[in-house]
């Protein structure tokens, strides 16, 4: 038995904690039992294995930690928002792997809430919470990246069931994924908009194909997904045909806002991370002490600060049931951007430690050198830079097209 | 959000303030402290035994925004903080700060030596980025010890100089002591000084945050209406994501500040809230100034009125060394690793 599966679901008379109490909990739970090896900051690290994560993930969800704010019906806590912040403060605050089924938590799963059926919600959602399910995300295609109005892969009618054709790419971790969320076209490609279908394919199913992209991190998590006469059940259909997307958008744009919500945290875990090991190290130590570097670590800080006060008046703003339209927009942009910044400046410094390497400093230089890589991706994926910066022109200031 | 008993809001306070700043436009400097002091603007954080309205700072977060989007040519920031740092020890200068009886501003920069001379002190020195000083009738100083003395400006040996800087609006002047004698219960602890320069650089993003809002106002509305290429400016992408630019350093100017006054903020977070108005701030009204082309870089464009503002007020609040001090204070609160060995 490993240390996750020994370890205690989340005690019933903590569950009716609120507030500090609530954080300490979460905080002195996740202390606990996160493994040594999880932890990209201690020497014990090792890279989890998927099942070493699913175990992880599970686990933190019987420890509240998972579907926090989703109904108790269908697995989840039922939790207020603001806890849900909480909870993710005390996630970030310890340096974690990124979750395996990011996209079954805060994708899949808040549009089954908003569109499935009853059936649906019970069938998919407790499923991802205890990660029997994990899930990935089908929307851009060769053809399709930042317009998915331009996307082609189509949902045909036959008879009871759909027939799914075409291509995705980008498609994270679907090598893992026993379910993708298929966004397709059940019109012709004039439609645009229109017409755009969702369903949750089996990736067992007969006629899907996946095939694995190397990154420029070596790692070879995202893939091509390859639909060939796929047949779809009905019962797996999400939403109308023509009313999911709409539906998806909303519920998009506030996951735009709340999802991974713990990123500031974790960005100033890292930030710490990175000043204990060069303070580890009498070269580093030196240079930490310097003006200049006072300056730009100084620098990360008040970007750190200012994310943490786009997400927190988010929350407060959902929380007192203000339409939150655009605004997640905000805080990835600052965030992709600033963590681009510090990361480089990681580099920077690490680059200039001592001889021979001590061995905190490899720690960090190894962490922080997959951060470098992984950033790269921060500005491009979820809506690149430039969508980010059309959506904040468009809809938040509607800039006049000026014809 | 913090909210008072009677359920006010800060927001409340933005309209009011509005309206007066517009009103002090034409007025001078004594009929504007007697204008905002009628409509409570003065004592907004200062004690009801002085007149004040005895709120939390975050009251005072619109009525300054507001005076930096009209670009209020008075000491604004100055009177809030004064009616209260003065409310117990020299209630009576906060009382008449708070009314508008008399004006009183503070030397942001540098510091005096004070001799004592039985009940009296005796204050040498230089001080500047006093806002208004040439007509006031108090300023505050600092003293090289960290306490500060209040100084009657018809005091003997007070030295006002030419006003310096690029702040039209609020000039800003350097003030000469030379030998000036005032009563030893004129000084306030060092925590009082501590306190108010705390408290001045939320107010500094505050007045920041009012002079950005202004400048991506004025530049949206040139965006849209400026035709070139037979279409608004605001058809071409390079515009609309640099007004985007700006929209973005906006809400982070605005959600810091939010941040910095709520009931958990430390002394990070309120000068994370001046550092990033100052940043932000600058780039807001500089994009504003490049967008409006020529006609920026006229005179008669107020957008260089708030450039100027944004500028004299972050280094009035000194952020480079308040950026320094952050990063030091930041590092040496972490520990390094425990187990820093070297690896064989």
């Amino acid at each position: 038995m490993t240390a996750i599966e020994r370890a205690a679901p989340e005690a019933a008379t903590t569950g009716e904690l609120s507030g500090e109490a609530y954080r300490v909990a979460k905080r002195r739970w996740l202390r606990a039992n996160l493994p040594a090896s999880f932890r990209s900051d201690v020497a014990a690290f090792a890279s989890p294995t998927l099942p070493q994560s699913i175990a992880w993930e599970a686990a933190m969800y019987r420890a509240g930690l998972a579907g926090i704010t989703w109904p108790k019906a269908y697995g989840g806590h039922g939790r207020t928002l603001r806890e849900h912040l909480i909870a993710n403060q005390e996630i970030g605050a310890l340096a974690m792997p990124e979750s395996v089924n990011s996209i079954g938590k805060e994708l899949a799963g808040p549009i089954i809430l908003a569109v499935g059926t009853e059936e649906q919600k019970h069938r998919f959602l407790p499923a991802i919470l205890e990660m029997r399910d994990v899930w990935c995300q089908g929307f851009s295609e060769p053809e399709a990246g930042s317009d998915l109005a331009g996307l082609r892969t189509s949902a045909t009618r036959d008879g009871d069931t759909w027939r799914i054709n075409g291509q995705k790419i980008w498609t994270s971790g679907a090598y893992r994924a026993q379910r993708c969320l298929v966004l397709a076209r059940t019109g012709p490609l004039e439609d645009r908009h229109r017409g755009l279908a969702m369903f949750a394919v089996r990736l067992d199913a007969k006629g899907v194909r996946v095939r694995p992209i190397k990154s420029i991190d070596g790692r070879e998590s995202f893939c091509e997904v390859f639909f060939d006469d796929v047949e779809v059940l009905e019962s797996d259909a999400l939403g109308a045909p023509d009313e999911g997307w709409n539906a998806a958008i909303r519920v998009l744009e506030i996951e735009r806002a709340t999802n991974r919500m713990y990123r500031s945290w974790r960005f100033e875990n890292e930030l710490r991370h990175l000043i204990s090991a060069c303070k580890s190290d009498p070269v580093l130590a030196q240079l930490v002490t310097e003006r200049h570097y006072e300056v730009k670590l100084g620098e990360v800080v008040v970007d750190i600060e200012v994310l943490k006060a786009h997400v927190e008046t988010a929350v407060d703003a959902l929380a007192n049931g203000d339409k939150i339209g655009a605004r997640g927009s905000l805080a990835k942009l600052h965030w992709s951007e600033a963590h681009q910044r510090f990361a480089a400046l990681a580099l920077e410094l690490l680059a200039q430690a001592s001889l021979p390497q001590i061995s905190a400093v490899q720690l960090a230089r190894r962490r922080f050198e997959a951060i470098y890589l992984q950033a790269r991706a921060e500005t491009i994926y979820a809506g690149t830079t430039e969508i980010q910066l059309g959506i904040i022109a468009d809809r938040i200031l509607q800039l006049s097209k000026g014809k | 959000m913090t909210l008072t008993g009677e359920g006010l809001q800060p927001s409340e306070f933005a309209v009011t303030a509005s309206r007066a700043v517009a009103d002090c436009a034409a007025l001078d400097l004594r009929e504007q402290a007697r204008h905002l002091a009628n409509d409570g603007l003065l004592g907004v954080i200062a004690s009801q035994e002085v007149g004040g309205l005895d709120l939390p700072l975050a009251f005072a977060v619109p009525v300054v925004a507001a005076a930096g989007s009209g670009l209020l040519g008075f000491p604004l920031m100055e009177a809030l903080l004064l009616g209260r740092a003065l409310q117990e020890s020299l209630p009576r200068a906060a009382e008449a700060v708070v009314t508008g009886e008399t004006l009183a501003t503070i030397a942001w920069q540098g510091s005096v030596s004070a001799e004592r001379e039985g009940d009296s002190i005796v204050l040498n020195g230089w001080v500047a980025r006093a806002a208004c000083a040439a007509e006031a009738d108090s300023l505050l100083v600092r003293i090289g010890t960290g306490e500060a003395a209040l100084v009657p400006m018809d005091s003997d040996g007070t030295v006002v100089e030419e006003a310096t800087g690029l702040d039209l609006t609020v000039p800003e002047h350097s003030v000469r002591l030379q030998g000036v004698t005032i009563p030893a219960a004129s000084v306030l602890p060092e925590s009082a000084w501590k306190l108010l320069c705390s408290d001045a650089n939320v107010l500094r993003a505050a007045a920041i945050l009012g002079s950005a809002e202004a400048c991506l106002s004025l530049a949206q509305e040139h965006a849209s209406t400026r035709r070139q290429f037979g279409r608004a400016l605001s058809y071409n992408q390079a515009i609309r994501h640099a007004l985007a630019r700006q929209k973005l350093g906006l809400e982070g100017i605005r959600h810091a500040i939010t941040r910095s006054v709520s009931d958990e903020a430390a002394a990070t977070q309120r000068d994370a809230a001046f550092l990033a108005a100052g940043v932000y701030g600058s780039a807001i009204s500089e994009g504003a100034l490049q967008i409006y082309g020529g006609m920026g870089f006229t005179w008669d464009v107020p957008v260089h009125r708030h450039l100027r503002r944004v500028r004299a007020l972050q280094a009035q609040g000194e952020a480079s060394a308040t950026l320094a001090a952050l990063g030091r204070r930041y590092i040496d609160a972490i520990a390094p690793v425990a187990d820093a060995a070297v690896s064989g």
